[in-house]
């Protein structure tokens, strides 16, 4: 147990602050009434960077503290996060090269996607508005939004962690 | 080998992990959507609201100087046309206010005329917003009264000039609100001038309407909106807003009429909520009695110069001169 917590430390660490930031941050950073899904974000950099060892027990459980931080439906995050990690982290082991296409085509297409299934799970659930109407005002633009903040944090990460944990391993093997 | 068989097994845990999850959540997605406010994932997600509403009020703190910071800069920025703009409204708006003072002074003495000796005022209590939702998909906030403070789930909240919500969910010590705007949010309103009835719905653009209002009845734009208190889930005559366009023909039902909240709930601070908007000596402050029966109040215009000690919502006007 003790030496999983220690594999996966920055993990969890990153989903903790994820957590903090959807609750404490993320609503003050609107931009017109679309709001950064930092944990859906994470989940899917998660799903890519760790393509191979990504388990489906930390987007569960950040999915539901979503869903229990909003007012929506409660399993319709925990849901989707486990269903971007699984379809996320299969394509890019199976696609994945040097270069930056796949990751990116990755997130973009998994923060559209999270969002249109989020809001089509809402309407499903009981929410009383048009798609065409959250197409416009919610699924696009918080699209946009989780698309623009994940490309350059997962940009931020492979030039930052990986370049200096590559480092550190050509050192080690010197 | 080993490895083969430990790698077997890896995936093998990580099937079974993702199949309960998936199913979990959809449980979880079913039991929500079945359930009542009362149920218990509803229950939860309000108990994990209170929890995080204290720290979120911090970052509120920081997202309020971030807007005053801006309104600063904007402000010192104010170009000349602006400012002439801004002493037309000062001028605009403190003729409004004699006029309103007018009003006043001859409602009192028909009042006075009519042997009316209780003025109409809102009993409520006063609560700092301290949290706001944390997804794009719903409008609530968090304020910092609860069942302690006697708030109860239904109550209509006010900011300083209208009305903004209702209160969802409550527990001891805070209570979340949904806000007028929120698509699931709607509320049995009237026309001031016709009293027609009808009822305001939010959307997720953020726009008000009016929906099922009759055809015969002509809709202007500038009409003011109130809360009705039809079925009881509004406290009857608090301001909502006014008619600020109205499209499409009543005639072949296509007519739709969208209004302008008096009160913009995105920078609101303090609100209050209303146990009631009334009160006579006929009446008692109970929360629960006087929902939807406090009526009359604005007939009167009384509601909101009354004095109820805790709370003297100014009138439209005032609210606009001190924004200036």
């Amino acid at each position: 147990m003790i030496l999983i917590l220690k594999n996966n430390a920055g993990m969890l660490i990153g989903a903790l602050v994820a957590v903090v930031l959807q609750a404490l941050v993320a609503p003050y950073i609107t931009i017109g009434y679309a709001m950064l899904n930092l944990i859906m974000c994470y989940v899917i950099l998660m799903a890519i960077i760790r393509a191979n060892k990504q388990g489906y027990i930390m987007p569960f459980v950040l999915g539901l503290c979503y869903d229990l931080m909003s007012s929506g439906t409660v399993g319709a995050m925990a849901f989707i996060c486990v269903v971007l990690t699984f379809v996320v982290s299969r394509i890019y082991s199976m696609l994945a090269n040097d270069t930056m296409l796949i990751p990116v085509v990755l997130i973009t297409l998994g923060c559209f996607v999270g969002e249109l299934i989020y809001g089509c799970l809402l309407i499903v659930c009981g929410l009383d508005v048009s798609l065409p109407e959250a197409l416009l005002y919610r699924m696009l633009p918080c699209g946009l939004y989780d698309t623009v903040v994940s490309l350059v944090a997962y940009v931020l990460i492979v030039r930052f962690v990986f370049s200096a944990r590559s480092t550190d391993t050509m050192q080690v093997i010197r | 080998m080993d490895l083969n068989n430990s790698e077997k097994s890896f995936i093998d845990i990580r099937r079974i992990v993702l199949i309960v999850a998936l199913i979990a959540s959809i449980i979880s997605m079913g039991l929500y959507t079945r359930e009542g406010d009362d149920g218990f994932l509803h229950r939860l997600q309000s108990s994990v609201h209170t929890l995080i509403a204290p720290i979120g009020f911090l970052s509120a703190n920081a997202g309020a100087a971030i807007d005053d910071a801006g309104a600063a800069i904007s402000d010192a920025t104010a170009n000349e046309e602006t400012l002439s703009a801004l002493r037309q409204r000062v001028a605009e708006l403190t003729e409004m206010v004699t006029q309103g003072e007018e009003y006043r002074l001859e409602s009192e003495r028909l009042q006075g005329l009519l042997n009316l000796k209780e003025t109409y005022k809102i009993d409520g209590v006063t609560g700092r917003v301290i949290g706001r939702n944390s997804d794009s998909w719903n409008q609530t906030i968090t304020i910092d009264v609860g069942s302690d403070q006697g708030v109860e789930m239904g109550l209509t909240v006010m900011g300083p000039s209208g009305v903004i919500g209702q209160v969802i969910s409550v527990s001891p010590g805070s209570s979340d609100v949904r806000l007028l705007t929120d698509p699931k949010s709607g509320a049995a309103a009237m026309i001031q001038s016709t009293r027609a009835d009808g009822i305001i719905r939010g959307s997720l653009s953020g726009t008000l309407y009016l929906e099922n209002v009759d055809a015969d009845i002509e809709v202007k734009q500038g009409d003011v909106v109130l809360t009705s208190g039809l079925g009881g889930s509004y406290t009857k005559g608090l301001l909502i807003g006014t008619v600020v366009r109205v499209e499409g023909n009543a005639k072949d039902g296509t007519r739709t009429i969208i209004v302008a909240p008096n009160e913009q709930a995105a920078v609101l601070e303090e609100v209050i909520v209303v146990f009631s908007a009334s009160e006579s000596t006929s009446f008692t402050s109970n929360p629960q009695s006087n929902q939807g029966s406090a009526g009359n109040s604005d007939e009167s215009g009384e509601a909101n110069s009354a004095t109820s000690g805790e709370y003297n919502p100014p009138e439209g006007a005032r609210n606009e001169e001190d924004d200036l």
